[in-house]
């Protein structure tokens, strides 16, 4: 995690994983009543909205270094916020710039 | 952009709001150590009706005298026992200018003491509760679709506490007024990391709203770049 390239990478894949897991999350509590509210797994989607300040600022480092257009900033940013498209983002930038 | 930014901060205050009411709730938590208080307090020395009822006075016994000048049904409503039923609430009038919302009993109770008249000085002694924020049932005349003074500004002209008392005793003249009492339980709220989370939310959008205020200086910081690699 030495460059801004690598931080964008480490936190645009936890934050996949942790959006599929908000989304498995919501789908168990609403649609099943799976959880009540004393559950350990309440740490998902919290921890989504902390992983996703933390990768909002890797993408703005990464974007300073990188010149990237503000557009795509942009779409980097909403990436954070869909499933799976932070996956894809990651693999695009990647191709890119490394 | 500055409206841009303007709609994220506010998106933020929002959210942040939220995050209070949240904290209101987790109030209600260590208010339920509160009903082991045995002091009763006046009203007046635990709020005011200015402002929201301080975390503090949750759960305390409070004694007030006032006149019943209106009374309301709130169905649908769970006591501390899980019971459900419809209680009798009284918008009750403190002093000349304020008035707080009186749980009095179950609602089919309250042909009990029909002599009481608005002209009647009744004296109450109760806990104090917060402010209901879901509705109990649909919004109906005469109704209340939850515990709320804020859903009574429209119909009365007098500054309303927030929050609510549920009488446990009421006397009148000297007598006591005899009749099934709600006991109210102090809901156990949600995780504390729901309020977190709300925090996290709220740091994003201003998050946005900065990342949208800087968007004209960044395309600034372009152009010096795009000549150099020109020359």
């Amino acid at each position: 995690m030495k460059t801004p390239l690598s931080r964008f990478r480490t936190m645009a894949i936890i934050c996949g994983i942790n959006l599929i897991l908000l989304v498995v999350y919501m789908v168990a509590k609403y649609a099943f009543n799976a959880f009540d509210e004393s559950n350990p797994f309440i740490a998902i989607p919290i921890a989504h909205g902390y992983f996703y300040i933390v990768y909002i600022l890797t993408v703005l480092q990464l974007a300073v270094q990188k010149r990237i257009s503000f557009p795509v900033i942009l779409a980097l940013v909403a990436a954070g916020t869909i499933p799976v498209a932070s996956f894809i983002a990651e693999r695009k930038i990647v191709k890119k710039y490394s | 952009m500055l409206a841009l930014a303007g709609i994220f901060f506010s998106l933020g205050n929002w959210q942040l709001t939220r995050a209070s009411d949240l904290k209101i709730e987790l109030a209600r938590d260590s208010a339920s150590e509160e009903l082991s208080d045995t002091r009763v307090y006046s009203l007046s020395d635990l709020t005011t009706a200015q402002g929201s009822l301080p975390f503090a006075a949750l759960g305390k016994s409070i004694s007030l005298q006032g006149h019943y000048i209106a009374t309301y049904k709130a169905a649908n409503q769970v006591d501390r026992d899980g019971e459900v039923d419809d209680w009798e609430v009284a918008l009750t009038q403190v002093d000349s200018a304020t008035a707080i919302l009186v749980v009095r009993g179950l609602w089919s109770q309250r042909l009990t003491a029909p002599e009481i008249s608005m002209a009647t000085k009744v004296e109450i002694t109760g806990r104090i509760y917060p402010t209901q924020q879901s509705d109990r049932t649909a919004v109906r005349a005469g109704e209340l679709s939850r515990i709320d003074p804020s859903a009574l500004t429209a119909v009365t002209d007098f500054q309303l506490y927030d929050g609510f008392i549920a009488a446990s005793s009421e006397s009148y003249r000297g007598g006591e007024i005899t009749r099934e009492r709600v006991e109210i339980g102090i809901a156990k709220s949600g995780t504390p990391g729901y309020y977190w989370q709300h925090i996290s939310y709220v740091v994003i959008w201003w998050l946005m709203a900065a990342l949208v205020l800087w968007a004209p200086f960044y395309k600034r910081r372009e152009k010096p770049d795009a000549g150099s690699k020109e020359q």
